[in-house]
């Protein structure tokens, strides 16, 4: 009982980066928005191409960075000069300059756990599934090829239309994906 | 690339300047892809594989035996004991938080640098950090005595109302190494997440496509996930960078705000922190140079990484050379007797033997590096690269043991000899060390695949 | 190409205009301080250390920054390579300019004082190293290091240009590497004997450290301040690119950092350790009025700059990152100020005109020697093997606008 899948887009694929870049600009220029590159290494110039803009990451790990720093301090500050103070050594019990070390790991720590799992939800992993990995020949783009995505949510997607654009791109060859 | 000053890596050119490549000529996208997985995914494991595993773990084992046996009966197992109250295991512990800083640099300041040297050897240097800083988790832990009872250095709201004490250096070691052991880890897997997918999509064994999915976490390559990724990557590295000089430091700190002779001086935190690239990059050395070997990488792992490491070596050892110099420069120049004293008992007291072995290793030996005959030479670096390693380990003995055995009170003097279960216990880690090594080598890419593409020719835009 | 080798006189003519300038600036500065001298010797001693310990910092920091990138390479060195050995070509008149601290030695360093050394059991054991003769034969050994270096350095510069000899990169190459080994001991002893010995009985082992740091983030400033106005003149304005000035933010950034690093380790090691020897040298800086001071370098020599710094859009922007180049500048002078002066007024703050004039004083005749080092030659050096591969695409190209993003 099987039915015609739903269409989750079109994929073209190529050989060799300036191609894949080449595509990815001129079908931005054409007026497609929801669209995707896939590349076995980050290609700096895709990511402008696609017209994407600047990611809000230092943003979060900046206030990571902050909350870790604060956090940090007010341990020890707490512990130490309210909660359990002790005379250690003659030192007052907030002692700023040992207090450092501690407030500078925590600030490391807090921003980079930021890093990590803001970019992790940024980009919606983990995804156990997604319909791109239904092309088989889309396992090679974790080695030597390059593909660009139109997906069929995109306003100006035509079934027919499309592939006659990806076609001109000079692409390997141009796949549909099921949803 | 519109304004990017990132130099170009042309192999013409790197051969009119004689200086080797740091990829050989001839490689595209599928051939380091493939070569690289292919020593992960191969079905049959070699022979030798399992020689150096099956090694390793009988050391492993050993470990095991004599952490047992000191839980059972105590530390009195070991040889310190008053005055010299540390003595093997933090000699070990500070010797192998050193060896992982070098995977930090290559990995961080490297890349902030834009030095495209790093990336073949980023990943097992990596691995190298995880794998040092368990090894040194080891002796703190159970220098406390009572393991089982170690969570209670991490401040947690309890009923006992126990607090970790701020103002001692021994409980910013604590979030000093649990936070560099986090960010290495995560600096690792973010690193690894690409070439997981790799090897999801290449893997033939089902279970082996199961497992590198699910830590692949569905990636897939997209352009705005790339985007993102680079950006968390740099500001990991940007963070990892001060991280590094901190954890050191924090490790310097234990000793330099003491007022023993000898530990109290304010050249420790810089001296500690070179000292450590300096034994990273011998250990990263030691390892490279049979990896290489082993598993035919010498188109990967290029004499210009070897020679970079030993220039590096270096530059490091010169550092770490001033900071003996100033030390016993100012140690004369105080005009305090007990300062004065530390360098000549180092010199001339009973442990004489270990001051004048690590000048030799540490000072005298790597000069021979300011030669490029010897920098490209294979064998003599991987020779200057153990000799280092022991002079390293050397230095954080004698600063140890000769500056607790004789400080201000002559009646409280004392010797030290280390037992059988101090070397034990040592060497023990060093198995454990090479046994995580063994298993990294087998089931996950050493180096680096997605990065190793970036820095082929036809990675560049419009060529 | 023809224009990039043209000299820098050739560039900008009104380089002669601003030398001419400063120089007399210069020259008044130094009649008035004159006057100075007359009214208070070691005033006009201590502040012209710290004007003079400033001066040569800038020096000295650009010297080995130009060993450094000799040895790593690195596009961001390409394009102040000649800023580098112009300023480094000033010390030979700083060499001269050292002299008032040489005859005025026995106003400024305790230690001289045959007195006060007999009473003190720790000064005789020092007097070893810390006599008028053994203090003055350092002084040449390290002033003949530095001017051979910078002399050396530069003449094979200058062949470069010339001949395009090839082979003569590496003998600088070659010479950096040594260049540097000296430039650390000698920086690191000279630093002990005109600034730790103020305060004769104190002692830290990190000093040495602390004060190559310090030269190398006033080197930092003062280059990234003379690129962005060579960057607004021919023949720099088509080879700039806000991707140099990243470059520049980010060191001088790593050298802020660094500062607080060296700074807070020495303070948090002699804190815990509270020995009286070495505590006595920050209570009378922290528990007097000098605290003000300790607190303007938490802010502005640490703080402002790395917050300022962290941000990319501060890096690119030539006209904010000159202010904080010109700040820190300013902060490397105030930071000397807290090394030296609170040994001559231990009761509490002090702030006397001097110390204002004569680092101005200093600075103009600092500043014209440089542009006179500066306009004899290319602004680019156009044989540096590494030339192509960091400037070709953009001169290739044309720098696109410096605005862009």
């Amino acid at each position: 009982m099987k039915g015609p899948s739903p269409l989750y887009g079109l994929m073209a694929e190529f050989d060799d980066v300036s191609s894949l870049v080449l595509a990815a600009e001129r079908a931005y220029g054409e007026g497609y928005r929801c669209l995707d590159a896939y590349s076995p290494f980050p290609i700096e110039q895709l990511h402008e191409a696609l017209g994407s803009h600047h990611t809000r990451l230092p943003l979060i790990v900046l206030i990571g960075g902050l909350c870790g720093c604060l956090g940090g301090y007010a341990l020890q500050y707490w512990s130490s000069a309210l909660a359990y103070p002790l005379n250690i050594g003659g030192k007052p019990l907030h002692s700023w300059p040992a207090f450092i070390p501690v407030t500078f790991e925590c600030t490391i720590l807090a921003a980079a756990l930021s890093a990590v799992l803001g970019m992790l939800a940024l980009n919606g992993l983990p995804m156990p599934y997604h319909p791109v990995f239904n092309v088989p020949r889309f396992a090679l783009a974790s080695r030597n090829r390059f593909f660009l995505c139109i997906e069929a949510i995109d306003p100006k997607f035509d079934v027919e239309a499309t592939r006659r654009f990806l076609e001109t791109l000079n692409p390997r060859e141009v796949n549909t994906v099921a949803d | 690339m519109a304004d990017s000053l990132q130099p170009v890596e042309d192999p013409s050119r790197a051969a009119a300047i004689r200086t080797p490549a740091v990829i050989a000529p001839g490689h595209t996208f599928g051939t380091v892809t493939d070569k690289i997985s292919a020593i992960v995914l191969a079905r049959k494991t070699p022979l030798g594989w399992y020689a150096g595993f099956g090694t390793a773990m009988f050391f492993t084992l050993l470990l095991l035996v004599s952490l047992t046996y000191l839980v059972l009966t105590g530390i009195g197992i070991w040889g310190n004991n008053i005055p010299i109250g540390w003595a093997f295991d933090i000699t070990n512990f500070v010797w192998w938080i050193g060896i992982g800083h070098a995977g930090t640099l290559i990995s961080a300041i490297l890349l902030l640098l834009k030095q495209t040297w790093r990336t073949s050897i980023n990943r097992f240097a990596e691995a190298m950090t995880l794998f040092a800083v368990a090894c040194a988790a080891v002796f703190p832990v159970f220098h406390t005595g009572r393991p089982w009872l170690a969570y209670w250095l991490v401040p947690y709201p309890n009923t006992m109302n126990l607090w970790p004490q701020f103002r001692s250096p021994l409980i910013w070691d604590v979030f000093a190494v649990s936070t560099y052991a986090t960010v290495s880890l995560l600096f690792w897997f973010v690193g690894l997440i690409p070439d997981l997918a790799t090897l999801r999509d290449r893997s033939q064994s089902p279970v082996g496509r199961v497992i590198y999915g699910m830590l692949a976490m569905g990636w897939r390559g997209s352009a705005h996930h790339w985007h993102r990724y680079e950006t968390a990557y740099l500001l990991l590295a940007g963070l990892a960078t001060p991280l590094v000089v901190s954890v050191h430091t924090v490790v310097s700190f234990d000793f330099a705000v003491s007022i023993v002779p000898g530990w109290h001086t304010t050249i420790f935190p810089p001296y500690f922190v070179a000292g450590a690239i300096y034994s990273g990059f011998a250990m990263v050395l030691t390892l490279a140079i049979p990896i290489r070997a082993v598993y035919n990488l010498e188109d990967f792992i290029t004499m210009r990484h070897l020679q970079n490491m030993a220039k590096v070596m270096l530059v490091t050892g010169l550092i770490v050379a001033y900071g003996y110099l100033t030390e016993a420069f100012i140690a004369w120049y105080s005009a305090d007797r007990y300062e004065g004293f530390v360098p000549l008992n180092r010199m001339i007291g009973p442990y004489a033997f270990a001051y004048w072995a690590l000048i030799f290793c540490n000072v005298v030996v790597p000069q021979a590096l300011w030669l490029k005959r010897v920098r490209t030479s294979v064998p003599v670096l991987f020779i200057i690269s153990l000799i280092v390693n022991v002079g390293m380990w050397l230095e954080r003995f004698v600063i140890i043991v000769t500056s607790l055995h004789r400080d201000y009170l002559p009646s409280s003097w004392g010797l030290y000899s280390p037992t059988f279960w101090d070397w034990s216990t040592f060497v023990g880690t060093i198995g454990l060390f090479l046994s995580l090594l063994f298993l990294f080598l087998r089931f996950l890419p050493m180096i680096s695949i997605f990065e190793m593409r970036t820095i082929l020719p036809e990675a560049r835009v419009g060529e | 190409m023809t224009s990039l080798t043209n000299t820098a006189d050739a560039a900008i003519p009104e380089l002669a205009g601003h030398q001419r300038r400063l120089l007399i600036a210069g020259g008044v500065g130094a009649a008035v301080s004159l006057a100075g001298l007359f009214f208070d010797v070691r005033q006009f001693l201590q502040s012209y250390l710290m004007a003079y310990m400033l001066c040569l910092g800038v020096t000295l920091g650009c010297l080995a920054l130009g060993m450094v990138h000799q040895l790593s390479g690195g596009a961001w060195g390409v394009v102040i390579r000649r800023p580098i050995g112009a300023a480094a070509r000033v010390l030979p008149v700083m060499t001269l300019l050292f002299l008032p601290i040489a005859f005025g030695m026995n106003r400024l360093y305790g230690w001289t004082n045959a007195d006060l050394v007999a009473h003190d059991e720790a000064l005789q054991h020092k007097h070893l190293y810390l006599n008028t003769p053994f203090f003055l034969v350092r002084a040449a050994v390290y002033f003949l290091v530095w001017n051979g270096l910078s002399y050396f350095l530069n003449a094979w510069s200058l062949e470069q240009d010339r001949t395009a000899e090839p082979r003569l990169a590496r003998r600088m190459q070659r010479l950096s590497g040594g260049g540097l080994l000296a430039y650390g001991l000698t920086i690191t002893f000279a630093s002990f004997d005109w600034l730790m010995s103020l305060e004769p009985h104190w002692f830290s082992t990190i000093y040495g450290v602390l004060i190559v740091g310090g030269q190398g983030l006033s080197a930092l400033a003062f280059l990234t301040a003379a690129l962005v106005w060579l960057s607004r003149r021919p023949p720099l304005n088509r080879i700039v690119v806000p991707a140099h000035f990243h470059d520049l933010g980010n060191l001088m950034l790593a050298f802020v950092m660094l500062w607080a690093y060296f700074s807070f380790s020495q303070y948090l090691i002699i804190w815990s350790g509270n020995l009286p020897v070495e505590i006595s040298w920050y209570l009378h800086r922290l528990q007097t009025g000098w605290r003000a001071v300790g607190l303007t370098l938490i802010l502005f020599h640490f703080s402002a700059p790395f917050v300022v710094l962290l941000s990319r859009r501060a890096k690119r922007e030539p006209d904010l990152l000159v202010k904080v180049a010109i700040g820190i500048l300013i902060v490397r002078l105030i930071d000397l100020f807290w090394l030296i002066a609170p040994e001559f007024h231990q009761n509490g703050i002090f702030v006397s005109w001097l110390d204002v004039v004569l680092p101005l004083t200093l600075g103009s005749i600092w500043l014209a020697c440089f542009i006179r080092q500066l306009r004899g030659r290319p602004l680019l050096p156009v044989h540096d093997p590494e030339f192509e591969s960091a400037l070709g695409r953009i001169i290739e190209r044309g720098a696109p606008p410096r605005t862009a993003h």
